[in-house]
């Protein structure tokens, strides 16, 4: 894929002129980009933000709410990256052939 | 050797000779027409799928600090220990957001370690010096922890000779040690590689067995939970504050809630900055590879959640509890647990699967660090020229000094809670995120900021870690200290300072138009994904 991330990057390197022609691929899927962004936030958030979760009730079982959310966040994790991958993979789609078959050549 | 279990003993050893065996022969495994070239001794070839990855990468993030240290942490102070869990969490969205355009950039150019890329991206050798330096340092205490869950496991085996001489009583950790450091230089990454699967089908097998079958011997998870709850609102005699805390405390009651974010957030952000890692990930040869790990790794992380709850299993079997009071060393609290509940020949099985899960990780850390000293040291400040081959030589041998640094480490530091060797490592490898997660973004950082910024967020680090102390070591007690009120792990306090240095900087040097250093990556190259492993390095053509 000849794109940029949705990032700013090398002000000062070499200008490749098909890279600045490219059509950026957040700007052409602002929903996808934004959920996307949103998932891979609340998956960080939502252990980073200790308050939430430092319960003792309600208890799951014998485990008190705080063992148990740390438990069940980690499946979450892993299906909620697993979809932002299969999102991801609909911001390349409509530069079709040439976005899953990249030639880069250095 | 008086009290040593005939069969877990036999166990133990038979597993370890299996698996030097297998380290040995993984030479041939994928063998590639020379090996004597750095992407084949210290990135396999570059050829690994999701597979492999899967355990490579899980055979690094899960270490002694999983097995031994983060229960210790747990069994001594309670629910702080989980931020572990919290971190491994918090790890994989982190490296989902940047690991891919390192993956990219890597590839396209061929860069072997971080320092690489640093120095490509900056045009500056000093920065690559300064990624070197700071991977080597903090890889040092990494391996210590290593070898100081061998050494818990050895302990509670009874196999420590009975000498106080710390050199002779350690003498089956230097001999393992010594066979972990001969099977790299020879084998290189694929040991470690082919040796994770028997680690990862070793860990799977206790902790599954461990997690269902203890609850059912100590009254269930209730009395477990009920037990730690108990006993850590118990208040010590000593320090007149209860033993621990149950679940991290808001302000009201002495907040740790605080502590336990900054520990996981830092902890998150240095994990795939280790070049240990980095290697791990490099060796992969697809960029879908690394983005479908990140989503299936943190199957590991539920494994580390478990293991962390043997912490209040050794709390609530009260045999065990006060076997580690006796030794007064918590890192023996799941070994220990493990002796009282399994039976000798299943205790075997659990014993070598720590051992072999320190050795592993233990092997990857020192070809990354050694690949960092030939590529961004040696060869870069010595020898350009260095054909591939002595560079190989150069790795191969370095891998053994870095080893005897990490028994430095190891012997010298206090090891109340062995957690804090690894929080050490953090607190300075958390240094060059700006330099490396940065750079791989954005141009805009003035490549000297960054060395400020760095050189100000190591010294404050180390005088910080430094100084911290508690009851039982005057230095290097602990890695959290107070700032402005708040308990926080002085990484993040570290961090904080390096990228305000490096922002403000910036611009200043920028006016100053001092100059910036030439970028060879170009924008597109951090989406790549190319088919082709990178060529090996020109310079070596005809090198003998």
């Amino acid at each position: 894929m000849t794109q940029p991330d949705a990032t700013p990057s090398a002000p000062r390197g070499p200008q490749d002129p098909d890279i600045t022609a490219a059509k950026n691929p957040v700007a052409a899927h602002p929903v996808t980009s934004a959920a996307i962004g949103l998932l891979v936030a609340a998956a960080i958030c939502g252990t980073l933000i200790v308050p939430i979760y430092a319960h003792i009730t309600p208890k799951v079982g014998d485990f008190p709410f705080f063992y148990f959310y740390l438990l069940a966040y980690m499946p979450a994790v892993a299906i909620v990256l697993w979809i932002v991958t299969l999102l991801q993979r609909r911001l390349q789609e409509p530069t079709g052939a040439i976005a899953s078959d990249p030639e880069v050549t250095t | 050797m008086s009290n040593v279990n005939t069969v877990t003993f036999t166990i133990v050893l038979v597993l370890f000779v299996i698996v030097t065996v297998v380290g040995f022969l993984a030479a041939r495994w994928r063998r590639p027409e020379v090996m004597a070239q750095l992407n084949e001794w210290g990135l396999a070839g570059r050829g690994f799928g999701t597979f492999i990855t899967w355990f490579l990468l899980g055979g690094d993030l899960y270490t002694a600090y999983t097995f031994i240290a983060v229960p210790a942490l747990v069994f001594g102070s309670g629910s702080i220990g989980f931020f572990a869990v919290s971190y491994t969490i918090m790890a994989y969205p982190i490296a989902f957001i940047f690991l891919p355009r390192l993956w990219s950039v890597s590839r396209v150019h061929g860069y072997v370690t971080p320092g690489d890329f640093i120095r490509g991206r900056y045009g500056s050798r000093g920065l690559g010096l300064a990624m070197a330096f700071t991977g080597i340092l903090a890889l040092m205490p990494y391996i210590a922890l290593q070898l100081v869950g061998i050494q818990a496991v050895l302990t509670v085996m009874g196999v420590n000779a009975s000498s106080t001489n710390t050199y002779v009583k350690d003498l089956p950790l230097f001999i393992a040690f010594l066979v972990l450091a001969v099977f790299t230089y020879v084998s290189g990454l694929r040991a470690p590689a082919a040796i994770a699967f028997i680690k990862d089908t070793l860990i799977y097998v206790f902790v599954l067995v461990a997690i269902f079958y203890i609850p059912t011997r100590l009254g269930g998870w209730g009395h477990i939970f009920g037990t730690a709850q108990t006993h850590f609102a118990s208040i010590s005699p000593e320090t007149k504050k209860p033993l621990g805390t149950f679940i991290p405390t808001t302000k009201s009651t002495g907040s740790t809630q605080f502590d336990f974010a900054t520990l996981a957030l830092g902890s998150a952000m240095a994990l795939f900055v280790y070049p240990h890692i980095i290697t791990g990930t490099l060796a992969s040869k697809q960029r879908s590879i690394i983005k479908r790990n990140m989503s299936l790794l943190p199957t590991y992380a539920v494994l580390l959640g478990l293991i962390a709850l043997f912490g209040y299993m050794a709390v609530a079997d009260p045999v065990t509890a006060a076997n580690v009071k006796k030794s007064g060393n918590a890192q023996l609290a799941v070994p220990y647990l493990f002796q009282h509940m399994f039976p000798s020949w299943f205790t075997g099985i659990a014993f070598a699967g720590i051992i072999i899960g320190a050795l592993v990780p233990a092997a990857i850390m020192a070809i990354a660090a050694a690949n960092l000293f030939t590529r961004n040291i040696f060869k870069e400040f010595f020898k350009p020229d260095a054909s591939p081959a002595l560079e190989t030589r150069m790795s191969q041998w370095s891998s053994l000094v870095v080893k005897f640094g990490a028994l430095v480490f190891a012997i010298e530091l206090p090891h109340t809670f062995s957690i804090n060797l690894q929080l050490l490592g953090g607190v300075w490898i958390l240094q060059i995120f700006p330099m490396l997660v940065g750079g791989l973004y954005t141009r805009w950082f003035h490549r000297w900021a960054l060395l400020a910024g760095w050189l100000a967020g190591m010294v404050y680090g180390t005088l910080a870690a430094y100084n911290v102390k508690n009851a039982t070591a005057s230095h290097w007690a602990a890695s959290s200290d107070i700032v402005f009120g708040h308990t926080i792990y002085i990484g993040i306090t570290a961090i904080i300072i390096n990228i305000v240095i490096a922002v403000v900087l910036t611009p200043i040097l920028r006016a100053a138009k001092v100059p910036e250093g030439a970028d060879e990556t170009l924008p597109h190259q951090y989406t790549a994904d190319p088919e082709q492993a990178p060529a090996p390095v020109p310079a070596g053509l005809g090198a003998r």
